[in-house]
């Protein structure tokens, strides 16, 4: 159920924090801003909480790209932010490794009303899937 | 007369948002509560409106909740269709005689599936919708209710009996009398609200046989979803409007009327109902004749300059007159401030007065409390305790004590229940004091026979 | 506090057929339906095997929307429901609630959200906005699946409250609690009380002196048994969570000012512009630190009045040129003039008062703040304190000639129109300008009347270029929020873009913030003025009593559970955790052999769900969030 003009672009899954980023998204809504339908919000209190295999798993699934928006520095949970942050760069370490374009995953911080930064993640994310298509391993040299 | 005793601690008058606030927060706290509502739902205003400044969360979806809340609440207890007949002081209770009106619908058996509805053949211009759309002489009062059961309105019913044959549960009741309610309380917060100035109050702005002058509540109707008619069309000849007029102060800071206040709310709600016809109608053009522009709550000056990017025209002007010709167009009769009141006729398909509020009863009436000079509830420590009113134990909670928005409302209601636990806690600290008092005494008694 | 391992009630056979789900579409009277086709939505969510029912509602929220689920749940023996409709911020404990109205398990309950994220935001694409809302459901669906039954955490509370703050607001939210029979420890980190209204000479509407207002607060305040009072003190740490708060507070370091003051016994003095001294029990030497422990926390930290730039409106330029408060100052008989209106040691003939210095700016017109940011929002009360202090000027000074400069006269309030209305009958001249065009306050040459001039395009007569020649300039200076960044880190309060407290929702949680147990009171939130200050107080002390007044609050179960089962006791999950005594490994005896686990102390687990993401064997998970539901949800996405 594809819009007919146009192939669609590979799905984008974003994880958006329960206090920040998700609420975030609610404004992008309430004004009525206008985005890409092939974006897909997960709820959830800190990003912190999976795995590094999340991540792959995703990607293996078909998922094109993953936006992981978060509280940022006003994460409200202590020292998780800083351990996500060093996740996020063992995950890209082995993305590199099994040959998958990094960009494809990307972190930003979102406010409760970051509509602007919102719409322009969602929005790279698409130009990018748009250029580079469906993700599967050793889609770049290593 | 059958004759029902209710024994609470917070008898709540008026089940709009500020009643309903007022009985959640002292519900919550452990209160029994008992909240009266003259109408045959509660909700008040808030429930009829279409979105809600400066969020534009859709009403319904903040009142509903609070509706369905209080409903369910294990301390709560909401009389629909029944009026206060007075309230008096009783030692150190209060006494209140309530007339629960005939709903000609048994609540109990009642199951709100509007069978009834369906085959009245009586059509009558609906309240809930302004008077734009119609309804039958029975009927569930509107789409979110609560309760949802059907009610009769006796004065339009033709005594067909065809609901009473529909209906599946036998619940259609011709012969239900006024039933006389007595309810014992501790306390009393009166939330009795607010209701918009009449459309036809000012001549100026009701000529004779008019039809596309609407007040401010028949705009909402008009931009509610599931409003009269499902879209934004003016009420003479079904056209969509090319150009809509908003005449704010209509009836608010106007000595002529006696209201020389600020009814707080109208500037907003103008703003509010532009946005949302900016976003129906992309053509129209709207046009908001203003005195000033209030806008002083949180974000809404931002939301003001929303509009104003948006395109809506504000002009500092009064309004002198309102004619509507043979075609029901409009001409609007203004004195420019900006050039030094310069007067000019403007042409519109529609004009949206925006009306003050006025008190929606006089509690004088039935309870003993004073009123100010505005007709609403007076505040006996209007700064630091603007829930007292001049006799304790009762309390005064949103547009009763004055125009108010929805977020001032409901702090003010949220306010009252705290003076009325103050208060209540107040009565059992006297109530131990007396009794150790006697017991003292007794204690002595006993002491001095002994010795 | 006591030590509860969290046992949730196993899953009946949960595992052993598959869940059975109810899928409730809301129509939301149009603003879902009129881009998503929910008949669709419903016809395709209907296909998924663990989908029992599947309908669509106009309102979901409503009570008939509501009956539905409830009705479905016994009828069809439903295992877990969905309901896809606005936001899960508006009606997710809506629905919680109604399932638990009809005893079922309220955590059996997962939300779509196809409004704010579906309908609205895709609005131009209908096709693909249906769409979405199918996978969404069917994500929503493949957790509801996995979830489990889950009970809320109790927590004794605490009966006390703190309250930060020691204006009106604080006074106010501190003596309505300490009246509930509920302890109260109010703390100030200057040596007064009375915060900003102790500013003033007399409040509007009512005329009543500031003074006998807070005198008769603050006194109630200190004879209250119940509240204890520390001046001079700050918040430096707080720990815990609602119903069990530890606020440390100390002296504030170099603060001597109370000394020179003393500390009155049981005493209140007032002091005009200062607020009122009182007996402290606040700790007495520098450095000097104490606990409070209580249930909940509010914040009542006031705001303090826009600073001019110096060169604004000639401010800092010309001592001519003085803020608001400044005037009221001058016009008090405590004041420096012992009431008399005059300026450089002679009596003001002719005044300018200019509106909206700090207030309604607008960007790329004024300067912004140091965080890049204009002061965009009106401050509410400064039109009808200068409106107030023109009819004072003249009352008291009939000559003097009083010229205001204003966008739009806000006297919303009750009684405040009156005040303009009096103003214009004394002769008070009105001139009206736009940002874009603000009012020059400029020096005149030494043959002129007056040493200061303001000149402004009128709009009010055709933008006709006026000037008026005066000898005071006051600007009524708008509202910013105490500089509370400390209390902002210390609490992890949220913050909204006008630098104020931010609550959960103006409408339906206003005093409340988004960390459970803390709340908000006074102008802390917004600009108010003192009657709306006070009612935002006890409206949060109504807030508080709810919490304190039970004994206990119960907490949301989204916290870290460990599978016994699974978990072997590696430890790698306590080097994850940040939250002191969240997390051990003990040894316990299962079916007689003794093994070492990990054990989670639910009250003190914030559920960041830092532990899951390390364990090798997914022993330890946050209810309600598991990895394997994320998965799921995934999956359910990325189908077709």
């Amino acid at each position: 159920m594809t819009t007919a003009a146009e192939p669609a672009n590979a799905k984008i899954v974003i994880l958006a924090t329960v206090a920040c980023a998700y609420p975030g998204a609610d404004t992008v809504g309430q004004a009525h801003l206008s985005y890409p339908a092939n974006t897909y919000v997960l709820r959830i209190p800190a990003p912190v909480m999976l795995p590094e295999s999340f991540y792959f798993r995703t990607l293996e699934k078909g998922i094109g790209g993953i936006i992981v928006m978060s509280c940022g520095e006003e994460c409200p949970y202590e020292g998780a932010y800083h351990r996500f942050a060093a996740r996020l760069d063992r995950v890209a370490v082995r993305m590199k490794k099994e040959g998958y374009d990094r960009r494809r995953i990307k972190l930003s911080a979102i406010c409760t009303v970051c509509t602007k930064a919102f719409l322009k993640e969602v929005n790279e994310m698409n130009d990018l899937l748009k250029e580079i298509g469906p993700p599967r391993k050793g889609e770049v040299a290593n | 007369m059958n004759t029902q005793t209710i024994q609470c601690d917070a008898l709540v008058v008026g089940g709009g948002i500020g009643g309903l606030t007022s009985a959640l927060e002292l519900a919550d706290q452990g209160y029994q509560v008992a909240v009266v509502e003259r109408e045959a739902s509660i909700g008040g205003v808030m429930i009829a409106l279409s979105k809600v400044f400066p969020t534009l969360d859709c009403a319904s979806c903040i009142t509903t909740p609070r509706m369905a809340a209080a409903a369910h609440h294990p301390n709560i207890e909401i009389l629909t269709c029944t009026e206060v007949k007075s309230i008096t002081r009783d030692g150190r209770l209060f006494a209140a005689n309530l007339m629960k009106k005939p709903r000609y619908v048994d609540e109990k058996l009642c199951i709100g599936c509007r069978q009834c509805e369906y085959v009245c053949p009586v059509d009558v211009p609906h309240e809930f919708e302004g008077g734009l759309g119609a309804r039958k002489a029975i009927y569930v009062p509107f789409a979110t209710a609560i309760p949802q059961k059907a009610v009769l309105d006796a004065e339009n019913c033709m005594l067909c009996g065809s609901c009473e044959k529909v209906c599946p549960s036998q619940a259609v009741d011709y012969f239900q009398r006024p039933e006389e309610i007595k309810v014992q309380a501790k306390s009393v917060v009166l939330a009795t609200g607010f209701q918009l100035l009449p459309k036809d109050s000012k001549k100026e702005y009701s000529p004779p046989g008019s039809l596309n002058i609407l007040s401010a509540l028949q705009m909402e109707r008009l931009l509610s979803p599931h409003g009269p008619y499902g879209r934004v069309i003016r009420p003479s000849d079904g056209k969509v409007p090319d150009s809509i007029a908003y005449v704010q102060c209509a009836g608010s800071r106007d000595k002529s009327l006696g209201i020389p206040y600020c009814s707080r709310v109208c500037c907003m709600y103008a703003i509010k109902q532009a946005m949302l016809l900016s976003g129906a109608l992309p053509l129209a053009d709207v046009t908001i004749y203003y005195m000033d522009i209030r806008a002083f709550g949180k974000g809404y000056e931002e939301f003001y300059e929303n509009a104003k990017a948006m395109g809506i025209q504000f002009v500092k002007a009064k309004v002198a007159r309102i004619a509507e010709d043979e075609e029901h167009n409009l001409n609007v009769r203004v004195e420019l401030m900006e050039e030094d009141g310069r007067v000019e006729e403007r042409a519109h398909d529609l004009v949206v007065l925006s009306l003050g509020m006025v008190p929606g009863c006089n509690p004088e009436e039935f309870v003993p409390v004073m009123r100010d000079d505005d007709g609403f509830v007076k505040c006996a420590s209007p700064k630091t305790a603007p829930a007292l009113t001049d006799q304790p134990g009762i309390l005064v909670a949103g547009t009763a004590a004055g125009p108010k928005d929805i977020v001032d409302t409901i702090a003010k209601a949220g306010a009252a229940a705290m003076e009325a636990a103050n208060y209540m806690r107040g009565l059992e600290l006297d109530l131990s004091a007396v009794t150790e008092a006697v017991t003292g005494e007794e204690e002595r008694a006993a002491e001095r026979a002994a010795s | 506090m006591p030590e509860e391992v969290q046992t949730n009630d196993q899953p009946e056979n949960r595992e052993a057929k598959e869940p059975q789900i109810g899928v409730y579409i809301c129509h939301c009277g149009g603003n879902i339906s009129d881009v998503v086709d929910v008949q669709t939505v419903a016809e395709e969510v209907k296909k998924i095997p663990a989908v029992k029912v599947a309908r669509t509602n106009m309102f979901m929220c409503s009570d008939p929307g509501q009956e539905m689920i409830l009705e479905d749940l016994e009828k069809e023996s439903l295992d877990g429901v969905v309901v896809a409709s606005c936001s899960p911020k508006l009606h997710e404990l809506t629905f919680r609630n109604a399932l638990k109205r009809g005893n079922h398990n309220p955590y059996l309950y997962e939300h779509a959200n196809i409004r704010e994220q579906v309908s609205w935001a895709h609005h131009g694409d209908p096709a693909g906005a249906t769409n979405k809302a199918i996978r969404l459901i069917a994500a929503a669906v493949a957790k509801a699946v996995r979830l489990e039954p889950l009970k809320p955490i109790r927590v004794e509370a605490f009966p006390h409250a703190v309250v930060i703050g020691g204006g009106v607001s604080g006074l106010t939210a501190a003596r309505k609690l300490s009246k509930q029979g509920l302890g109260v420890t109010l703390i100030e980190k200057s040596p007064y009380l009375g915060g900003q209204t102790a500013q003033l000479n007399q409040v509007y509407p009512t005329e009543e002196k500031a003074e006998d207002l807070l005198r008769m607060l603050v006194e109630e305040v200190v004879d209250d048994s119940n509240i204890k009072i520390y001046t001079g003190a700050e918040v430096v740490a707080a720990t815990g969570t609602i119903g069990d708060f530890v606020v440390r507070v100390r002296n504030v370091p170099g603060d001597t000012s109370a000394k020179g003051i003393g500390l009155i016994e049981k005493k209140v003095v007032f002091r005009p512009f200062q607020g009122c001294t009182v007996r402290s029990d606040r700790p007495c030497s520098p450095g000097d630190e104490l606990e409070v422990r209580c249930g909940v926390v509010i914040i009542a930290t006031g705001f303090k009045h826009y600073e001019p730039r110096s060169g604004e409106y000639s401010y800092g330029e010309s001592p001519r040129v003085i803020t608001l408060p400044d005037l009221i100052k001058l016009l008090s008989p405590d004041g420096p003039t012992g009431g008399r209106l005059e300026i450089q040691g002679h009596p003001v003939r002719d005044v300018a008062l200019i509106h909206c210095v700090g207030s309604r700016q607008v960007d790329g017109i004024h300067e912004p703040q140091p965080d890049g940011r204009v002061n965009s929002y009106c401050s509410r009360v400064c039109c009808t304190a200068t409106l107030q202090a023109a009819n004072e000027i003249k009352d008291r000074f009939p000559h003097v000639n009083v010229y205001e400069f204003y966008r739009d006269i806000r006297a919303y309030g009750r009684g405040h129109e009156d005040y303009y209305e009096k103003a214009s009958g004394k002769g008070v001249l009105f001139f009206r300008y736009t940002p874009d065009s603000p009012p020059l306050v400029e020096k005149t040459g030494p043959n002129a009347s007056r040493p200061l001039k303001v000149r402004v395009r009128d709009t009010l007569t055709f933008g006709e270029d006026l000037e008026a020649p005066v000898d005071l300039v006051v600007l009524s200076v708008g509202m910013m929020p105490n500089d509370i960044s400390d209390l902002v880190d210390v609490f992890k309060l949220p913050v909204g873009t006008d630098r104020f407290l931010q609550e959960v929702h103006p409408k339906l949680r206003p005093v409340e913030m988004a960390v459970n147990g803390l709340l908000l009171a006074g102008t802390s939130q917004g600009p108010r003025d003192i009657t709306e200050s006070c009612a935002s107080a006890a409206a949060a002390a109504s807030k508080a009593a709810i919490a304190l007044g039970k004994g206990y609050v119960e907490l949301e179960p989204f916290v870290a559970q460990v599978d016994p089962a699974r978990c072997d006791g590696c430890g790698l999950c306590l080097n994850e955790c940040s939250y002191e005594g969240a997390l051990r490994l003990t040894d316990i005896e299962i079916e007689g052999k003794v093994e070492r686990k990990a054990l989670v102390n639910a009250p003190l687990c914030m559920g960041c769900g830092s532990c899951a993401a390390v364990c090798p064997h997914r022993a330890i998970n946050v209810s309600g969030w598991t990895l394997d539901q994320f998965d799921s949800m995934v999956d359910a996405i990325a189908a077709q």
